[in-house]
C-alpha cells in the first residue's frame, strides 16, 4: 500500500479522525458539496418545502430516541420507564426510623463493644471520644401493613404505604464523609468528575419527551446543613446535553422563560436557525463536539419556554391533591411542592427526576432533628407514591429515597435519658425504593443488634446503581463512554445487581 | 489414599498422556513404512522400519514408566488401570520383539512361513490400539467416545419431559445435567480426580478423599459448594482452570438443593420452598413456559419492521422506542392530548398506521388522547401487548371487553375512565394480567374489596 498521507496521520485513532476532518481532501470536498448545495438550496427553494414539517436541528434522525444511540440499548426489557429519587442529605439516621433494634433499650448507656465496632475508624468529630455510649432510639416503632415492616412513630404518612415499598436495610458504602459519600452514591465515584446517575441513562436511552431535559434536579428550598453542588447532578465527561438541569426552589423554576416587553417572540425560531448555523460552522472549524451540545441546549430552552410554564403550573390541581402532599405543598420550592411537581414532570414522561433535602445531618439532638426532618419530607414522600399509584404510574416509575449514609448507634457527645447525637456510619444504613420491577412490601437485608454491621445480604452503593440500571434495561456493565484513554461505567470495576428485589 | 507418593513422581507421571503419542505415532509409521515398502517404487524404504519400530520400543517404554507413576495417585478407577497396565507392557514388549524379527536378531523357524515381519507389526497395532482406548477411558471416562456416536447410545434412560416444573425432581432434572457438563468428565466411575466421583447418587454420598462433598442442608460446610464458589484464581477453585466455570444460575441451583432440597436425590421441586427466581431459572432450563406464557422467559419472536413503516407512525405524532435492542419490540406513546376533542376524527387514521406493527408493539400509551370505545378493537388485536396505558380516555365497558384476548397483557390503567364493575369479569379473562388500576372509575370500592376477596388475580388498584 503505497498512500504517502499516512505518513502525517498519528498513531492514535482519535486523533486520526480529528485530522481527516481538517485535511485538504475533506476540505475541498466539504466546501465543494456545501455549495452546490446551497446552490441547489435556493433552487428549489428549499425553506418552504420544510416549512410544514417541524424544522428538525440538532439531531436530524427521523424516527427519534430509538435510533439516536449507537450503543444497543437497551440490553435486556425495561421494567422502568422513569424514576424520582428522593435524595436525603446529610444521612438519615436508619436506626431512629427503619432499622428497629429493641434489644438496645437494655443496654441504653452501655460502652458499644469493641466486637462490635472492631476497630472502625471513625471521623474526626467522634475518634476522640473516651466512650461510645450506646443510645436506643427513643422513638417508639410500630409495624405496619401486610408486610409488616417497622416504622418510627416520625413517618406516621410513610407507615401507610409500607405494603408498596422495598426496604433494603444492608447498604453500605465506602466512605464517611459527607462530600466524598455523596459524590460516590450520585456518580459512582468518590472524586468530582464523574456522571452522575441521570447523566448516565440521559445518554444511555435518550430523551421520551423531547420539549422537557431528560433529568432535572429539584432542590428544597430554605436547606441547610451539608451544601450541594451541580456536579451531583453532573454530566462529568458525557456530552453537556445530559447534564441534570436543576430548577429554582420557588416560583418561577426557570427564570427568562417570558419573552421581554414589546418583543412577541415570532422571530425567534429564525434568530435560532442562523444561530445554529453559525454553531455548525465553528463545530465544522473546530471540531468540538460541545459546540453540538450548545446547539442542543439552544433548543431545548427554546421549547422549555412553553413546556416549563405549562408543567410547573399547579393552579389546576385539585384541593384533595394538595391536602394529600400537606401544606407545604402549597408553598412552591418546598420538599412537598417539590414532591407535586415530581409527579408532574414524571407524567410527562422525563426521565430522571432528583429531588434534594438536606438537613439529615442529626450529630446533637438527633430525636427531635429526626422528627423535624421527618414533618418536612414524610408526607411528601408519602403522598407521591400514593398519587404514583392511583394513576397508574407506579407500573413503570421506581421511586427510590435515602441518603449518602447512615448514622452510629453509639451517641455522639453527651448522651442523656431523652436526647442524643449520632455520627455517620457507612457500614450499614437503611433506603426504600418502591414501583417498577421492585417487590413491594419486602424487606431485604439485615444488621446485627447495634444497627452497625450487616449480618445478611449486604448491598454495596455501586450494587445498587448496578441495580438501578439493570430496571431501565441496561446491563452496567456495557454502559460505557471512553474519556481520556479509558472506557468508563458507572459502577467502574463493581457492583452486582441485587435480583433478590426484583419482581 | 496414599499421600507418600513424592511430588516428583507425580509431576514426570503427569507428562504420560503426551509421552504416549510418541509410540503411537512411531509404531504406526513403522507399519505404514511396511505396508509400502512392499510397492517396487518404494521398496528402499524397508530399511527404515527397524528404526522406526526402536524409536517406538524405546518410548513404549518410558511411556511405561510414567504411566506407572501417574498411576500412584490413585485417582483412576482399579480395573481398568489394571488392564491398561498390563496392555502397556504388553506393547512394549511386543514392539521390541517386532525389533528383534525385523533386524533379523532372532529367527524362528517354525514360524518363517507366515511372514513373520507383517505379523508382528499387525500385532503390535492391535494390542496398541487396545491400550491406548483404555487409556482413553481412563483420562477422559468410558462414555466419552461414542457419547455423540450417531448408534446405539440409548443405554441411558432419558428423562421424560416434564410440563409442570413443580413435577420436577430437583436432582434428576436440574442439578445432575450441571455435574454432567461440568464436573463429570474428571469426577467419574473410572477417573475419580481427588477421589470423587458425580456420576451417581452412591457416589456422590461417599465423597472423595477429602471427605464428603456435601452436606446435607449446609452450604457453608459442603466442600463441592465452596470450591465452586471460590474466587477463580484460588488454587482450590472448581472446575479447575482451562475448564468452563459454573454460571451464577448453575451456582444457584446447586445451592438451592443442598440448602432448601436437604441435598435428596428424589425431592420434587413443587415440594420444597422455592423463591420465584428458582422457579423462573427451572422452566427456563426445561424449555417450559413461564407465567407470562413464554418459553424460556424469552422475548415474543416477531418480524422486522422496516424504516419506512416506522416512519410514518412518527410522522402521525407518535414516539417510538425500541424495548430491547434489535428485537423488533416497541414501545408506542401518543404523547397525552395530541388528540382532543377538536381533531377526534384523526384518532382513527393515527391508530391504522398502527396496524402494521400490531404484533410487534409491547407497551402502548394513548393516555389522555380523546379515545373511546370503538377504538378498542384493533387494540384487542395486538398479541404481544404486555402493558397498556389508556387512561383519562372516555372508554367504558364496551371498550375493555375488546382485550379480552390480548394473552400477554399483564398491566393495564384505567385511572379516569368510565368503566364499572361490569368490567371486572373482562379483568378475570384476561390470562396474563395482574395489575388493573381503576381509581376515578365508576367502580367503588366496595366493588374491589369484594372482588379481591373473590379472585386471586388481577390486583385492582383504587383510590387514595
Amino acid at each position: 500500500m503505497c498512500n504517502h498521507h499516512d505518513k502525517l496521520r498519528s498513531n492514535n485513532v482519535d486523533l486520526q479522525q480529528i485530522e481527516k476532518q481538517l485535511d485538504r481532501r475533506t476540505f475541498f470536498k466539504k466546501t465543494s458539496m456545501g455549495l452546490g448545495a446551497l446552490a441547489l438550496g435556493s433552487l428549489l427553494n428549499t425553506e418552504k418545502m420544510w416549512s410544514s414539517v417541524e424544522p428538525m436541528t440538532g439531531n436530524a434522525d427521523m424516527v427519534g430516541s430509538f435510533t439516536k444511540n449507537k450503543l444497543g440499548l437497551p440490553h435486556h426489557l425495561p421494567k422502568a420507564k422513569r424514576v424520582v429519587y428522593l435524595f436525603q442529605s446529610g444521612g438519615p439516621s436508619q436506626i431512629d426510623l427503619f432499622d428497629y433494634k429493641p434489644k438496645l433499650k437494655d443496654m441504653y448507656g452501655q460502652d458499644l463493644p469493641d466486637s462490635i465496632r472492631a476497630g472502625q475508624r471513625l471521623t474526626g468529630m467522634s475518634a476522640d471520644q473516651t466512650a461510645f455510649p450506646i443510645a436506643a432510639s427513643t422513638l417508639n416503632f410500630k409495624q405496619y401493613g401486610e408486610s409488616r415492616a417497622w416504622v418510627s412513630d416520625a413517618m406516621p404518612y410513610l407507615s401507610e404505604v409500607v405494603d408498596d415499598l422495598c426496604f433494603i436495610k444492608s447498604m453500605h458504602t465506602d466512605h464517611i464523609n459527607h462530600d466524598p459519600a455523596i459524590t460516590f452514591f450520585q456518580t459512582g465515584n468518590q472524586q468530582p468528575g464523574r456522571p452522575s446517575i441521570g447523566s448516565w441513562l440521559s445518554y444511555g436511552l435518550g430523551s421520551d419527551n423531547d420539549n422537557l431535559p431528560t433529568f432535572i434536579a429539584l432542590v428544597s428550598k430554605n436547606g441547610s446543613g451539608q451544601p450541594l453542588y451541580s456536579r451531583l447532578w453532573g454530566n462529568g465527561f458525557l456530552p453537556t446535553e445530559h447534564q441534570g438541569v436543576q430548577f429554582r426552589s420557588g416560583k418561577d423554576p426557570v427564570l427568562y422563560l417570558g419573552d421581554p416587553e414589546n418583543y412577541d417572540g415570532n422571530d425567534r425560531r429564525n434568530m435560532l436557525n442562523y444561530l445554529n448555523k453559525l454553531n455548525n460552522i465553528s463545530h465544522d472549524t473546530y471540531g468540538d463536539s460541545e459546540i453540538k451540545a450548545r446547539i442542543a441546549q439552544y433548543e431545548m430552552a427554546y421549547k422549555m419556554q412553553t413546556s416549563v410554564p405549562e408543567v410547573t403550573d399547579t393552579s389546576d390541581e385539585p384541593d384533595y391533591i394538595f391536602d394529600m402532599y400537606g401544606p407545604d405543598s402549597r408553598d412552591p420550592g418546598t420538599y412537598a411542592a417539590n414532591c407535586l411537581m415530581a409527579r408532574k414532570l414524571l407524567e410527562k414522561d422525563v426521565k430522571f427526576v432528583q429531588l434534594f433535602h438536606q438537613g439529615w445531618d442529626q450529630h446533637n439532638d438527633c430525636p427531635a432533628g429526626v422528627k423535624n426532618q421527618s414533618k418536612s419530607t414524610d408526607q411528601g414522600t408519602a403522598a407521591l407514591i400514593k398519587d404514583l399509584k392511583q394513576r397508574g404510574m407506579l407500573e413503570d416509575t421506581l421511586v427510590v429515597w435515602g441518603g449518602e449514609f447512615g448514622r452510629t448507634v453509639y451517641s455522639q457527645g453527651q448522651l442523656t435519658a431523652t436526647n442524643y447525637g449520632r455520627d455517620h456510619h457507612p457500614k450499614a444504613f437503611t433506603m426504600f425504593m418502591a414501583g417498577a420491577g421492585v417487590k413491594p412490601g419486602f424487606t431485604y437485608g439485615e444488621t446485627d443488634d447495634f444497627s452497625y454491621n450487616i449480618t445478611k445480604d449486604p448491598v454495596h452503593t455501586h450494587d445498587f446503581q448496578a441495580t438501578l440500571l439493570h430496571l431501565f434495561g441496561i446491563d452496567h456493565e456495557r454502559l460505557t463512554f471512553k474519556h481520556q484513554g479509558r472506557r468508563f461505567r458507572l459502577t467502574d470495576v463493581h457492583g452486582d445487581v441485587v435480583k433478590d428485589i426484583l419482581t | 489414599m496414599d499421600n507418600s507418593v513424592s511430588d516428583l513422581v507425580l509431576f514426570i507421571g503427569r507428562f504420560h498422556p503426551i509421552i504416549v503419542h510418541f509410540p503411537i505415532g512411531f509404531l504406526f509409521f513403522a507399519f505404514i513404512l511396511e505396508a509400502v515398502s512392499r510397492l517396487k517404487k518404494y521398496s528402499h524404504i524397508s530399511d527404515a522400519i527397524p528404526l522406526a519400530l526402536l524409536a517406538g520400543a524405546i518410548s513404549a517404554f518410558v511411556a511405561c514408566i510414567m504411566g506407572y507413576m501417574l498411576s500412584q495417585s490413585g485417582d483412576y478407577e482399579k480395573s481398568t488401570l489394571d488392564t491398561h497396565f498390563w496392555l502397556g507392557i504388553a506393547t512394549t514388549a511386543l514392539a521390541f520383539l517386532a525389533w528383534l524379527i525385523r533386524t533379523e536378531i532372532i529367527r524362528i523357524q517354525s514360524l518363517a512361513g507366515l511372514k513373520p515381519n507383517i505379523s508382528a507389526l499387525l500385532l503390535v497395532i492391535l494390542v496398541l490400539g487396545i491400550t491406548g482406548h483404555y487409556g482413553g477411558n481412563l483420562t477422559h471416562g468410558s462414555d466419552y467416545l461414542l457419547k455423540y456416536a450417531p448408534f446405539g447410545n440409548d443405554d441411558k434412560i432419558p428423562l421424560v419431559a416434564v410440563t409442570n416444573v413443580k413435577e420436577a425432581g430437583v436432582y434428576d432434572y436440574l442439578v445432575n445435567p450441571i455435574f454432567e457438563t461440568k464436573c463429570i468428565s474428571c469426577h467419574n466411575k473410572s477417573k475419580k480426580k481427588g477421589g470423587l466421583s458425580l456420576q451417581d447418587s452412591v457416589a456422590i454420598k461417599k465423597g472423595g478423599e477429602n471427605g464428603a462433598a456435601i452436606a446435607a442442608g449446609d452450604v457453608n460446610k459442603s466442600e463441592l459448594m465452596r470450591r465452586v464458589m471460590l474466587d477463580p484464581h484460588h488454587e482450590d477453585f472448581m472446575p479447575p482452570e482451562g475448564k468452563t466455570p459454573l454460571t451464577d444460575e448453575e451456582k444457584a441451583i446447586l445451592n438451592y438443593w443442598i440448602d432448601k432440597g436437604n441435598a435428596d436425590f428424589n425431592i420434587n421441586l413443587g415440594e420444597l420452598e422455592t423463591s420465584e427466581y428458582i422457579v423462573s431459572l427451572a422452566s427456563r432450563l426445561l424449555g417450559l413456559k413461564d407465567a407470562s406464557g413464554r418459553v424460556n422467559g424469552d422475548l415474543p419472536i416477531v418480524s422486522k419492521v422496516n424504516k419506512e413503516v416506522l416512519e410514518s407512525i412518527v410522522v402521525e405524532g407518535f414516539r417510538v422506542r425500541e424495548l430491547v435492542f434489535e428485537s423488533n419490540l416497541y414501545e408506542i406513546v401518543l404523547p397525552p392530548q395530541t388528540i382532543t376533542k377538536d381533531n377526534a376524527n384523526e384518532i382513527d387514521r393515527k391508530l391504522k398506521k398502527l396496524l402494521p406493527i400490531k404484533e410487534n408493539i409491547m407497551w402502548l400509551s394513548l393516555k389522555d388522547n380523546y379515545l373511546g370505545d370503538q377504538y378498542l378493537k384493533d387494540i384487542g388485536t395486538m398479541v404481544n401487548l404486555y402493558k397498556l396505558d389508556i387512561d383519562n380516555n372516555p372508554i367504558s365497558d364496551i371498550g375493555v371487553a375488546e382485550l379480552v384476548n390480548i394473552p400477554n397483557l399483564e398491566g393495564l390503567n384505567l385511572y379516569k375512565t368510565k368503566v364499572t364493575k361490569k368490567s371486572l369479569s373482562s379483568f378475570s379473562r384476561m390470562i396474563s394480567l395482574k395489575r388493573v388500576y381503576v381509581s376515578e372509575t365508576l367502580i367503588s370500592k366496595n366493588d374491589v374489596a369484594l372482588y379481591m376477596e373473590r379472585e386471586e388475580r388481577p390486583n385492582l388498584v383504587i383510590g387514595i
